[in-house]
């Protein structure tokens, strides 16, 4: 017994240890610039005293972060006697909503209601990629390894999927960068933990520059990226990589919808999406909101990808589930096909937030505090 | 298939688990053990297994009509030729192709040789020279020949040490093989500290270490003195960590079924003299060399000058079994000029050889740098490229610390030192390997967790497998 127990005393200990890291002992250490930083300053200003009351939230990927007045937001919320924070990080896909609202779930029972803001190209795939593992770390519950598994599948040659079953993998790259420069890192995370919490949940990102130097409507933008030196032109060579990988590879979902059985991939995003909403029983019903995208985006986008979206939503809408705001081609009408309305390929600037804002806003105040219920809407394109 | 590989894991605990029920029938055991070595290498390459079992046959006719006929000097020169021919043709042919074809280049001779398609097939330095050492011994009289193929040709290609070694001699290899191959609670903890320090060695040290080292090395024009300084002493510890690392996981896993393999390697850096190096370094390669090239030219038994002439020469062939370049050859060169100069006059100096601990620490810094400085010819793809890195740490530039780059390789190497050289002080392996339960679960726990957190992403074959 004593030698079976000498033997099997390495493994236990192993296990002791995941099972800390999956309690969050490192999440003080975590580099507060990568995803799970991100998701653990939100974390710690959920946990924050003054932030215990809350009564609406914002999730979503990194369109919302910068997309949604999240003050405005804030502040009707402040009229209605209500907290409204933001919890929107980017690289967020529905993982993270699954992860997120689970924990609020557990943390923040008395949660009336909140928006979800995503856009078409969240409904095209189960997951995000692996590294949406490092944003929903910190929220994850103790054996949620199945709801993981639905997004991002255990692949044995990608190690960066073994973190859907294991937090010390999880934190693996992190713990590696911390090794690098550990007092770095600490000068980094006490100058982030001094940032209150209101600036962390009820602030909105800033952002001036535009696009027109090159334009956001056709993917024959990135030509104009790829000829010029700016230091502007060097951030977005990476999105007009995936965007010419994805005009490259663009599927026709209309087709794939109609086939019968539907391929695998778009019924699991289909039931992973309507199971998720179905399970929130906020006190109002969430809105979606789809985000706007830009002319290029929907160039490359799959073919009937919006139908194929409106397909996965609408039947959510009509039982009440969900309220939901198609705000895809709000910006679409916009002067240069959008241009002073973006940043970059993907996130709008603050005079895009403005216009969008001036379009959903009422809506979402209403769907979120008027008593009457609202239908599902569609935001026309405006050219304000 | 690399020990380092999920498909060894499921081979090896099914290995294991036959071995353990087939100890009641010794023949079926012995079977099921050259199966499983004949599988491991034909992973590799089927065709080339065919190699290993003629060698086998082969050494096992000479062996045992050595005994049988009156002269079997003809017998052991038939063992050699065909092994060493063996050898010769699949690691060195291209190479004297290539010397060949630049040497009529440069005397206008137009006889250009079309370089053979070969791929070296793994291990075969290895299992030549323990196949050899049989025939030797058995010539010698030191052994007395195998009626047994079955265990013949185990000793010949037993898994755990057929791509790497060690290389053990016969003897030693049978009186396992003939053993009872009891496995203990002791044993099975001495095999998982051993192969779990040899995992950390390989994957965490060596592995990352080349991350810092093969850029440097690739192109040393680009890089100035730290980086080539560090890139050298990095190389040292990883081929340190790369081999040694796969010689305890092979000892380790050869204890599991039931056999003690010699150790290989014992704080080599810890040594105060080249000579105490190579009894530390790749032992049984060193005593192989001793034994069978050493002694066989006449060891020391000629006067001084003959002594260092059979030094240098054994060691110019040890640096050429390594691999054909003209760059091991000369690290085979420097090994032999260290050892011939330090019987020439370092031992003979009193003041060098005082006990104390000064003298001591120099001549432990003396040692050390000497056999760093002949790794960069061992590692330097070119003798061009050797020389640009000795330029780059000896050269008249300033060198400019960058701590962002060099600082935490700096700290790394003089924490790799500093754990070596309490290991080689205290046999800290030795003391952990004892009965204590804590310290035993603490230690292969924390080296779970390092083997967790700093695997590299891609799998890196072991160094020596290109031997």
């Amino acid at each position: 017994m004593k030698t079976l127990l000498k033997f099997v005393a390495p493994i236990l200990l192993l296990m002791v240890c995941e099972a800390l890291f999956r309690l969050g002992i490192w999440e003080g250490m975590v580099k507060p610039e990568s995803h799970a930083g991100t998701s653990v300053r939100l974390k710690r200003a959920l946990n924050d005293p003054a932030m215990q009351k809350l009564d609406f939230v914002t999730l979503g990927s990194s369109r919302p972060v910068y997309g949604i007045d999240h003050e405005a937001l804030a502040r009707i919320a402040l009229e209605h006697g209500a907290v409204h924070a933001n919890l929107s990080m980017p690289g967020s896909h529905w993982m993270t909503v699954d992860v997120l609202t689970e924990w609020l779930a557990a943390h923040r029972p008395n949660l009336r209601g909140g928006v979800i803001a995503m856009d078409l190209t969240t409904f095209m795939y189960p997951g995000n990629g692996s590294y949406e593992l490092a944003i929903v770390a910190p929220f994850r519950g103790f054996a949620d390894d199945a709801v993981i598994s639905a997004h991002v599948p255990f692949k044995r040659d990608e190690m960066a999927s073994w973190g859907a079953h294991s937090a010390l993998y999880q934190y693996r790259e992190d713990i590696q960068d911390y090794i690098k420069a550990p007092l770095q890192r600490r000068e980094s995370v006490n100058w982030w933990n001094a940032m209150p919490a209101a600036d962390v949940l009820l602030r909105n990102a800033k952002e001036a520059r535009e696009m027109c130097e090159f334009g956001v409507d056709r993917v024959a933008a990135c030509d104009k990226v790829d000829s010029s030196t700016t230091e502007a032109a060097n951030g977005l060579r990476h999105q007009c990589r995936e965007l010419r990988g994805a005009l490259a590879g663009q599927p026709d979902f209309a087709a794939l919808m109609r086939q019968q059985p539907m391929p695998d991939y778009l019924q699991q995003v289909r039931d992973n999406i309507r199971s998720r909403l179905r399970a929130l029983h906020w006190p109002r019903p969430p809105v979606v909101v789809l985000m706007p995208l830009t002319g290029a985006w929907k160039e490359a986008s799959p073919l009937g990808l919006h139908e194929w979206t409106l397909s996965v939503l609408q039947p959510l809408v009509d039982e009440g589930r969900i309220r939901l705001i198609d705000a895809t081609d709000a910006l679409a009408a916009a002067d240069n096909g959008g241009c002073q309305q973006y940043f970059d390929f993907f996130h709008q600037n603050d005079s895009g937030r403005q216009m969008l804002m001036d379009a959903v806003l009422p809506q979402i105040r209403a769907a979120l505090y008027d008593d009457a219920p609202a239908p599902a809407a569609r935001v026309a394109a405006t050219n304000e | 298939m690399l020990f380092n590989s999920l498909h060894f894991v499921v081979f090896f605990v099914i290995v294991l688990a036959l071995n353990q029920g087939l100890r009641p029938w010794p023949t079926a055991q012995k079977f099921m053990l050259l199966a499983a070595s004949y599988y491991f290498y034909g992973q590799w390459s089927w065709m080339y297994l065919g190699i290993i079992v003629y060698s086998t046959l082969l050494d096992y006719s000479i062996a045992l009509g050595m005994v049988r006929v009156s002269r079997p000097r003809y017998l052991l020169l038939l063992s050699l030729a065909t092994n060493l021919g063996l050898l010769a043709f699949f690691k060195y042919a291209n190479w004297l192709i290539d010397n060949w074809n630049a040497a009529s280049d440069a005397v206008g001779f137009a006889l250009q040789v079309t370089p053979i398609d070969l791929i070296l097939p793994v291990g075969i330095s290895f299992y030549t020279f323990q196949s050899l050492s049989y025939t030797i011994d058995v010539y010698r009289g030191v052994s007395q020949p195998r009626r047994n193929l079955l265990d013949y040709a185990l000793f010949v290609s037993f898994f755990p040490q057929l791509a790497a070694g060690p290389i053990v001699r016969d003897y030693e290899f049978f009186r396992e093989l003939d053993g009872e191959k009891r496995v203990d609670a002791g044993d099975v903890q001495r095999a998982l500290v051993l192969i779990a320090f040899g995992f950390v060695k390989k994957i965490v040290f060596a592995d990352n270490l080349a991350l810092y080292v093969d850029p440097i090395f690739a192109n040393p024009s680009h890089h100035g003195f730290w980086d080539s300084l560090l890139a050298v002493y990095a190389f040292s510890f990883q081929i340190y960590c790369d081999f040694s690392g796969y010689t305890d996981i092979a000892i380790g896993l050869a204890l599991l079924l039931g056999f003690r393999y010699p150790q290989n390697f014992n704080y080599p850096y810890f040594a105060d003299s080249v000579q105490e190096f190579w009894r530390r370094w790749h032992m049984t390669l060193s005593r192989w060399l001793r034994d069978y090239l050493y002694i066989s030219l006449g060891g020391n038994r000629h006067g001084n000058l003959h002594t260092y002439f059979n030094l240098m020469l054994t060691m110019l062939l040890g640096g050429l079994w390594h691999g054909a370049s003209w760059n091991f050859v000369i690290w085979g060169g420097l090994h032999g000029a260290y050892l011939a100069f330090e019987r020439a006059v370092l031992f003979r100096l009193p003041f060098w050889n005082a006990d104390n601990a000064l003298m001591r620490t120099l001549r432990w810094l003396l040692t050390f740098n000497l056999v760093c400085f002949a790794w960069i010819f061992f590692r330097a793809k070119t003798f061009g490229d050797a020389t640009t890195m000795i330029a780059n740490i000896a050269g008249a530039a300033a060198p400019a610390f960058d701590p962002a780059r060099h600082l935490g390789m700096l700290l790394l190497l003089v924490a790799l030192l500093a754990v070596h050289l309490l290991g080689g002080w205290k046999g800290f392996k030795e003391w952990l390997a004892r009965e204590r339960g804590p310290v035993f679960a603490v230690t292969l726990a924390t080296i779970g967790l390092l083997l967790i957190w700093f695997t590299p992403a891609a799998t890196v074959p072991f160094i020596y497998f290109q031997f």
